[in-house]
């Protein structure tokens, strides 16, 4: 029995809420919903929900700047970006910030239904552009070599599971593929993010800088 | 005076004294900062003025009344008439000074005395009517005192050159001032007018049109809704979606949008890399647009996933789709498309072409060419 899940969502636009609401599953209640960072921030340390679905853009700052806010005092709200953007430094940005992942709009309600359970678990959630992304991020030697090595590289398995993820399987299709445990694929997928976090490899502390986050 | 309000061309800075860098009471330094230029220079000028019996001194005082201190409220009304009659005695000596006749100095006090007047209604507290009357006495009994004490052909001894000059920049400089920030206001605002307009006509070719067709026929304006959605992305993300002309990323964008507009489906293009379009990678994207057109046609999904993986050991295109599938083996060998437009073009550039499909299970074509 899948629990019950608690969620805000954060968007400016009153018909993509709506549609949100709607394409929802029954395991997925919304809270509350906000339209901007300033109504965002007390209504999620008030309603401390599961998970917040996040737009990237909101009228008064991006969604990095909720979860600058909320993240210090609600450590078990885990964000979900949501958005329309495909600029790699709006998704990296938003990712570097603490979201436990990326999908765009364009997903289905199943799919969004599925991803809230799996960030509430505390896994990750790629879609294929943001792996796309990471790939790209990632790719060849860190020529900076300053940070952590062990941060700064992907390893061939995450590589794979990545590229997977990009052509558009998903996990359960990757662990089958791959003759894995579908938990080893999450693991992968989390350790990936938590790379794509901590990591000090130029590309991404290019995008982070660009976005004001360091 | 019958101008209902006398607007000053820009808004005024903020004068007080100043806390920091003050020599006497801080008014150079204040002055300075609200006009951002050296307060020394202020300071030379209050000295210089100080020649013309004393101007400066008291246009010093008067200043030190009437200003308030760092950011504190306005001081007293008393202190502020005060620091004002101490300006205007201190205004007329320098004017004397310059050499101009007490007629002149007294005209400029009684018209400058009006023009604030009527002006400054509101603020003083009078009715609009009464400060108009008020205004237009005093500024007519100014002209008055200067014309009916200069004469005919002393009228120019009394105006030296230089007080000629200093009340020409009085009275040209604001006005120029206006003109120059008119002329910026107005460039400003052809700007925003033709960036609007641009905006319109894009918004008007695409978004417009799309909500009129779904009205009518909304298979076709999915198709175009979607068509559309790619190219205002394009437009607002330039770095994120328009690939360089010539690159494989490039050629396979256009080879996913026509594929889209031509079957109704929607092609999710990812791509990490890229690579400069040479004769192998043309062949590659030709082939990765008919397994895109393949999947189209024959998958029964309303999405494809194609992705790109450019790097030093080669190029990979990976399209696939989650439809119906197919055994691969059981395909008719004359089915163009499969053999010919994919694997044969693969071949001949020294690549390959793998499908990987199972009835039921979707599809995924593998198109690689190794560096």
């Amino acid at each position: 029995m899948t629990p019950l899940r608690r969620v805000v969502l954060i968007d400016d636009h009153d018909l993509f809420r709506a549609g949100v609401r709607a394409g929802l599953g029954p395991t997925v209640e919304i809270v509350g919903e906000a339209g901007t960072v300033a109504d965002a921030v007390p209504l999620i340390k008030q309603l401390d929900p599961d998970v917040v679905l996040l737009d990237v853009h909101l009228p008064d700052g991006g969604g990095h700047a909720v979860i600058v806010e909320v993240a210090p005092e609600r450590p078990g709200v885990k964000f979900l970006a949501l958005s329309v953007s495909d600029a790699a430094e709006d998704v990296i940005g938003v990712i570097r910030a603490g979201a436990r992942g990326y999908v765009t709009k364009a997903i289905s309600g199943d799919e969004l239904t599925e991803a809230v359970h799996r960030v509430a678990d505390g896994d990750a959630v790629f879609s294929p552009r943001l792996a796309g992304f990471v790939l790209d991020a990632f790719r060849g030697e860190d020529v900076s070599g300053t940070g952590d090595p062990e941060l700064d590289q992907l390893t061939a398995r995450e590589r794979e599971v990545l590229q997977l993820i990009a052509r558009g399987y998903r996990y359960k299709e990757i662990a089958s593929r791959l003759y894995l445990s579908p938990r080893t694929v999450e693991s992968h997928v989390s350790a990936v993010l938590r790379k794509l976090q901590l990591s000090n490899r130029n590309e991404l502390t290019r995008w982070a800088a660009e976005r004001r986050l360091i | 005076m019958s101008e209902r309000s006398l607007r000053l061309p820009v808004a005024l800075p903020r004068f007080e004294r100043a806390e920091r860098g003050r020599l006497v009471a801080g008014i150079g330094a204040g002055i300075g900062e609200a006009l951002a230029v050296d307060p020394t220079l202020v300071r030379l000028a209050f000295g210089f003025l100080s020649f013309a019996s004393g101007a400066g001194i008291v246009a010093y005082l008067g200043l030190w009344a009437l200003l308030p201190a760092p950011a504190a409220p306005q001081p007293s009304t008393t202190r502020r008439i005060v620091g004002a009659v101490l300006l205007v005695w201190a205004a007329i000596l320098a004017l004397r000074g310059l050499g101009l006749s007490d007629p002149f100095v007294w005209m400029l006090a009684l018209v400058g005395a009006g023009l604030v007047i009527g002006a400054g209604a509101a603020r003083f507290g009078l009715s609009e009517r009464l400060a108009q009357i008020a205004a237009i006495i005093l500024i007519v009994s100014g002209v008055f005192v200067f014309v009916g004490d200069n004469s005919g052909d002393n009228f120019l001894r009394v105006l030296p050159p230089g007080a000629v000059a200093v009340a020409l920049l009085l009275i040209v400089a604001p006005w120029g001032w206006r003109l120059a920030r008119e002329r910026n206001e107005e460039r400003a605002a052809r700007i925003r007018d033709e960036e609007r307009m641009e905006m319109a006509a894009r918004v008007h070719d695409s978004v417009l049109q799309t909500l009129t067709l779904i009205q009518k026929d909304p298979e076709s304006a999915r198709r175009l809704a979607r068509r559309q959605e790619r190219e205002l992305r394009a437009w607002l993300y330039p770095d994120a979606e328009a690939a360089a002309e010539g690159t494989l990323a490039a050629a396979l964008e256009s080879a996913a949008a026509e594929v889209e507009e031509l079957h109704g489906v929607r092609v999710e293009l990812v791509r990490s890399g890229d690579a400069v379009l040479d004769e192998r990678l043309s062949a590659l994207a030709l082939a990765a647009r008919e397994a895109m057109a393949n999947a189209a046609r024959h998958a029964g999904v309303d999405e494809v996933s194609v992705f790109v993986d450019a790097g030093d050991a080669g190029v990979s295109v990976y399209v696939r789709d989650r439809g119906s599938g197919f055994d691969p083996e059981a395909v008719a060998a004359d089915r163009q498309g499969l053999a010919e437009s994919i694997r044969g073009r693969m071949e001949r550039v020294g690549g390959t072409a793998r499908i990987v499909s199972a009835p039921g299970e979707g599809t995924e074509v593998v198109l690689e060419v190794s560096a």
